[in-house]
């Protein structure tokens, strides 16, 4: 996917979430990963990425196409992606099918009958068919990520937006969804995601950016990136998370 | 073990006072034929108060959605207006506002049917109750399920009803009922505008026939006929939306 950012600013009070980010990316990446730390406005880009804020200035350009400004425009931008957020995603009043029919016939206009038997066909291919009539909370929390990415990826979304999907998992869960996400990646499907998840980043990134206080650091190939990190506050980031 | 002692002691003392105060009761020296001549009286009355309870607790329904959709209508005004009404209904005695409901309000519009006005204005006073209890429902639901609609693409009415408001339910549910029941007995004070309902009758049968306990006794069953079901219905619905299993 191309994208391109100019300028995107963005500030919460006195909190600079994006503070004049310029990036670009050309057609070769498939798969796009945010890391930094926490707080650095990794989510704030996501959400601007994916139409859920709106900038207070700058432009993003995705394949070409603005990101638009009005509310009705950016509805229909929300609807194009998909998106998974760190958890608490599903509806807890609906079971994981109804979680994944309800978009489907209420904001895409599928038949009932074709968005059941496209639920169970997705849920299935995602190892999750015992769980169709659970409820969430009878959901492990991996499950939870598993029946929202089903929902994200049920109307085969242009691009699928990850909030760091998996920092809310235990060890073992966190490995049954990254497996999943690793899955979408070589099936093709055009991804961006944040991550604390370094070895994930590295080995299924196409490129990756380096965000902190709500600027571009470093971007670059993650091959490169990860080996050799050209700027200081990247090559302490790294010495420290991949040190354990 | 103290434990164990004080659940003991605490039933030993309900029990008794309970078996106490049903045999005072039931032992009293009643006559009933004084009353017998007024009972179609009460059961008429009864029958206004049940009408009375089922259009004000509808009624109370909208006017309680009506103000809470302005308390949350993100415009300033609308939201200070439904506050400042919620405020002044909850915070003045009921009893004023059906006088001045009836007798002025009423009047100026030239409307004197007690029977309608009273219906609404239990339900003015009981939908700002009602308001409050939709609105701590509404801010109870995580900003993450408003998140997840709006990522999907659900415009803002489609949040509401698909995500919001079947959740809502379920919050207030147990609160909703108990202001239900408050409703029924509230009806109690249309007395002054002359409303010819359940507790009017008693009134009436007791002064007429100067049997005060054997007037005002039926009341009780009266009464919990008509509470005891919104309390049934309410625990029935709350199981039916429940989900976290």
């Amino acid at each position: 996917m191309s994208i391109e950012i100019r300028g995107l600013t963005k500030h919460y009070g006195a909190t600079r979430a994006a503070d004049g980010i310029d990036l670009a990316l050309d057609d070769s990446v498939k798969v796009f990963a945010l890391i930094g730390p926490s707080g650095g406005g990794k989510s704030t880009l996501l959400r601007l990425l994916g139409g859920l804020e709106k900038p207070d200035a700058g432009t993003i350009r995705i394949d070409g196409a603005e990101v638009p400004q009005d509310e009705e425009a950016l509805r229909l931008w929300r609807r194009k992606n998909g998106f998974l957020f760190q958890s608490f995603n599903l509806f807890p009043h609906l079971t994981a099918l109804e979680n994944i029919i309800l978009p489907l016939v209420q904001v895409h206009g599928w038949k009932r009958d074709e968005a059941h038997g496209r639920a169970r066909e997705i849920v299935a291919r995602f190892g999750m068919d015992a769980h169709l009539e659970k409820h969430p909370a009878q959901l492990s929390g991996g499950q939870q990520q598993r029946i929202a990415l089903a929902r994200a990826m049920a109307h085969e979304p242009a691009l699928l937006l990850l909030d760091e999907p998996t920092s809310a998992l235990d060890p073992e869960m966190k490995a049954e969804v990254l497996d999943l996400i690793e899955e979408l990646c070589q099936g093709g499907q055009r991804i961006i995601l944040s991550t604390h998840e370094m070895g994930f980043a590295r080995g299924s990134a196409d490129a990756v950016v380096f965000i902190g206080a709500g600027r571009v650091v470093e971007s670059g190939a993650a091959t490169a990136l990860f080996d050799q990190p050209q700027s200081a506050p990247v090559k302490a980031f790294l010495s420290k998370v991949m040190k354990w | 073990m103290w434990k164990n002692v004080l659940s003991a002691f605490v039933s030993v003392v309900l029990l008794t006072t309970f078996v106490f105060v049903v045999w005072v009761v039931a032992t009293h020296d009643y006559r009933w034929e004084a009353i017998a001549p007024y009972r179609n009286n009460l059961l008429s009355g009864w029958l206004v108060t049940l009408l009375i309870s089922v259009a004000s607790l509808v009624l109370s329904v909208l006017v309680g959605a009506l103000f809470t959709a302005g308390q949350l209508s993100g415009h300033r005004f609308p939201a200070f207006l439904c506050r400042v009404y919620v405020e002044v209904i909850r915070g003045t005695p009921l009893l004023t506002q059906i006088l001045i409901g009836y007798y002025l309000i009423a009047n100026a519009i030239d409307w004197h049917s007690s029977l309608g006005v009273g219906i609404v204005v239990l339900s003015c006073f009981s939908g700002a109750y009602l308001s409050e209890i939709f609105r701590g429902g509404i801010e109870s639901i995580p900003k993450s399920q408003w998140l997840s609609a709006r990522a999907i693409g659900f415009t803002g009415a489609q949040t509401y009803r698909f995500v919001v408001i079947p959740q809502v339910v379920r919050r207030v549910l147990p609160a909703s009922a108990g202001q239900f029941a408050n409703l029924v007995k509230d009806s109690s004070l249309l007395f002054v505008i002359s409303v010819h309902e359940f507790t009017m009758q008693a009134r009436e049968a007791n002064a007429n026939s100067y049997a005060t306990f054997e007037a005002y006794l039926p009341l009780i069953l009266g009464y919990f006929l008509l509470t005891f079901p919104i309390s049934l219905l309410s625990r029935h619905l709350e199981r039916r939306y429940r989900y976290e299993h």
